[in-house]
């Protein structure tokens, strides 16, 4: 068997694994971490085909989360339109503010354009605290209640429990691995990439910068909205801070940075890495585990401050990993294997 | 008429402060190339140093500035010494990032020491005011941290232009290799300089916090807004910024007052856009590819 033929097996057996999970795993808390691992390699691989490939690091992609998070909401809450119909007006509105982002700000490079994608998510925010007839302001918008889904006179399913959004996650990382994995083995891919390596280079070879910056813009917003929108119907509340805050934009980032940009793998490795982490630190698990081995005592001070705190310590979390990947791993996760295989190779001769 | 003088002052006022912060920006991007994205939360820091000082020591915020000033200096020294200096060569995301991260370290440990509620610095002036003629009033807070701004500010352009450190600080600026041929210990130019920006952040944060609500993270406005100021005037201009600062004072007090208190920092960041694409090198800057 070749190395191509291996390859899609495993993945093909991964993926019925995948399939599986929800007959034999009942526990609503495992599902849900699988779900949020779902929405965090969306995430990431979105982020990646912009930045890891095309080399445009946008620090402003809660803009794309966010619109496509309320749109979903804000249709299904005041005109009572199913996510699965307001998911395509979100992407549709969300296509109109990519062009016009990408029209201003792949105007600029390096780090005008870090600032100008930030300026841009941070006008969206602002003017979803200040449009309070259309967004309910700060208050955010809650609606939690979904119809059930129809095909026909049938009720596939009525979203009472976490399986059919366990298989949307899944649908969601299986189509963005997919496109991918088609943009890094297309022409488009190295034309990506070719901007990525060299802006200049890449013009005088005849490359329109401009036209495939903004197919890689749009690509990504698109994908990044799709995780907006699913996002915004699984936890059923959207505000301003939680889908267009800084905070999101960076979280995006920085599961790319932390696997490796660029990469196929990379987005899944950070987002290993990051969610069950995350999760660990907002369920109080690890100061749980400190009192259970006996480093901490419950009663005391430091055990009720840690019991208090910790559980807010994920951006904490987030901002100590960026500061570490970026001194001792700049490329990332994957990088970091590269480099070891690269070196065992390198001794076996 | 009143209305448009009132606020053109309280926009003068407010925009010496601005002025501070994106000096210091410019500053730290001059000598570095580095874009600090921690700049606004070096702020935040600057204002718990504030109300630390003022609640246990009960020293005035004002004069506390001679404590604020050197500890936040050393602040951004060791910063520089231990995170920047690492990257300074690296990639432009990966310093930008860096930047982030340390950032969130500091809103997130502050938030963590001081959780996450809205203090306020009650001095018995806060709320005074000085009336002009006209119908026309000053805040006593931010008339005072205005002239306080002003004389920083002059003392450090009479540094930057008379003195061999600051002297030395603008060759470093101009032509990095060129002022490591000419003898300047420029990885001593770029600790200083840095210290001198968060020293900057630093006071520009005690100066507002007796008319500011202090929480930890009020950091990310203010390092947005230090970018508005520093590209508009110029990345790595020292007038430039000092100009800046004024005129997104002006702008964003004039917007509160005839658009809406909402909409301020919208318009600000809408102008920001407009001076990118625009005017990409700013008022002062010279202009680079």
């Amino acid at each position: 068997m070749n190395k191509t033929t291996l390859k899609a097996v495993l993945v093909l057996i991964a993926l019925a694994v995948l399939l599986a999970v929800p007959k034999y795993v009942e526990s609503p808390y495992a599902l849900h971490m699988m779900i949020l691992l779902f929405l965090s390699v969306t995430m990431g691989q979105s982020w990646n085909i912009l930045g890891g490939y095309a080399g445009q690091h946008s620090v402003g992609h809660a803009a794309y989360f966010g619109v496509g998070a309320y749109t979903t909401m804000m249709l299904m809450h005041a005109k009572q339109i199913a996510p699965w119909y307001g998911v395509w007006i979100g992407i549709a509105l969300v296509v109109v503010v990519a062009l016009a982002i990408g029209s201003i700000c792949f105007r600029l490079r390096g780090p005008y354009f870090v600032l100008a994608s930030i300026a841009v998510a941070e006008i969206l925010r602002l003017s979803a605290i200040n449009l309070t007839t259309l967004t309910n302001g700060a208050e955010g918008i809650l609606a939690t209640e979904l119809p059930a889904f129809k095909i026909g006179e049938t009720v596939v399913t009525d979203f009472s429990t976490k399986v059919p959004f366990y298989y949307i996650g899944l649908f969601l990382i299986v189509l963005t691995i997919a496109i991918t994995y088609l943009v890094q083995h297309s022409k488009l891919g190295y034309f990506f990439q070719a901007i990525r390596e060299d802006q200049d280079a890449a013009h005088s070879l005849g490359i329109s910068i401009s036209l495939y910056k903004n197919i890689a813009l749009v690509i990504s917003a698109v994908l990044t909205s799709l995780a907006g929108s699913f996002y915004g119907i699984y936890v059923g509340f959207v505000d301003p801070p939680t889908v267009l805050g800084l905070d999101v934009s960076v979280q995006i980032m920085l599961i790319c940075i932390i696997g490796g940009m660029g990469t196929l793998w990379g987005p899944m490795l950070g987002s290993l890495v990051l969610v069950p982490l995350s999760e660990a630190l907002r369920s109080n698990m690890i100061t749980e585990a400190l009192v259970k081995v006996g480093m901490v005592n419950a009663e005391s001070k430091v055990g009720i401050f840690l019991k208090e705190n910790l559980s807010h310590a994920h951006v904490l979390l987030y901002g100590i990993l960026v500061v570490l990947v970026i001194l001792f791993m700049p490329d990332g996760l994957m990088g970091f294997v590269k480099k070891l295989a690269l070196r065992r190779k390198r001794e076996a001769i | 008429m009143a209305v448009l003088l009132q606020s053109l002052i309280s926009g003068i006022l407010i925009g010496g402060v601005y002025a501070l912060i994106g000096i210091g920006l410019t500053l730290i991007f001059g000598v570095m190339r580095i874009i600090n994205f921690a700049h606004g939360d070096i702020l935040m820091v600057g204002m718990y140093l504030t109300y630390i000082i003022f609640t246990w020591l009960h020293i005035d915020p004002f004069v506390s500035v001679l404590i604020t000033f050197p500890l936040m200096f050393l602040f951004g020294g060791v910063l520089q010494k231990v995170f920047i200096n690492r990257v300074l060569n690296a990639l432009a995301q990966n310093q930008i990032l860096l930047t982030i991260g340390l950032g969130l370290i500091m809103s997130n440990t502050v938030m963590l020491i001081f959780t996450s509620d809205y203090k306020i610095l009650t001095t018995s002036y806060s709320s005074a005011s000085i009336q002009v003629g006209g119908g026309v009033s000053v805040s006593t807070p931010l008339l005072i941290s205005f002239l306080i701004t002003a004389a920083i500010t002059a003392a450090l352009y009479w540094f930057l232009l008379k003195t061999d450190t600051g002297q030395a600080i603008r060759a470093t600026a101009q032509d990095r290799d060129a002022a490591q041929l000419m003898g300047i210990n420029v990885k001593r130019m770029s600790i200083i300089a840095f210290g001198l920006g968060a020293a900057l952040a630093g006071t520009a944060g005690a100066l507002i916090s007796p008319t500011y609500y202090i929480f930890p993270q009020v950091g990310g406005i203010f390092t947005l807004k230090a970018f508005v100021i520093t590209v508009l005037g110029g990345m790595g201009s020292v007038v430039g910024a000092t100009l800046g600062g004024v005129l997104i004072g002006i702008t964003e007090s004039m917007s509160a007052v005839y658009i809406s208190s909402g909409w301020k920092d919208v318009v600000v960041f809408v102008l920001f856009l407009l001076v990118l694409l625009f005017k990409p090198s700013g008022l002062m800057g010279k202009s680079r590819t």
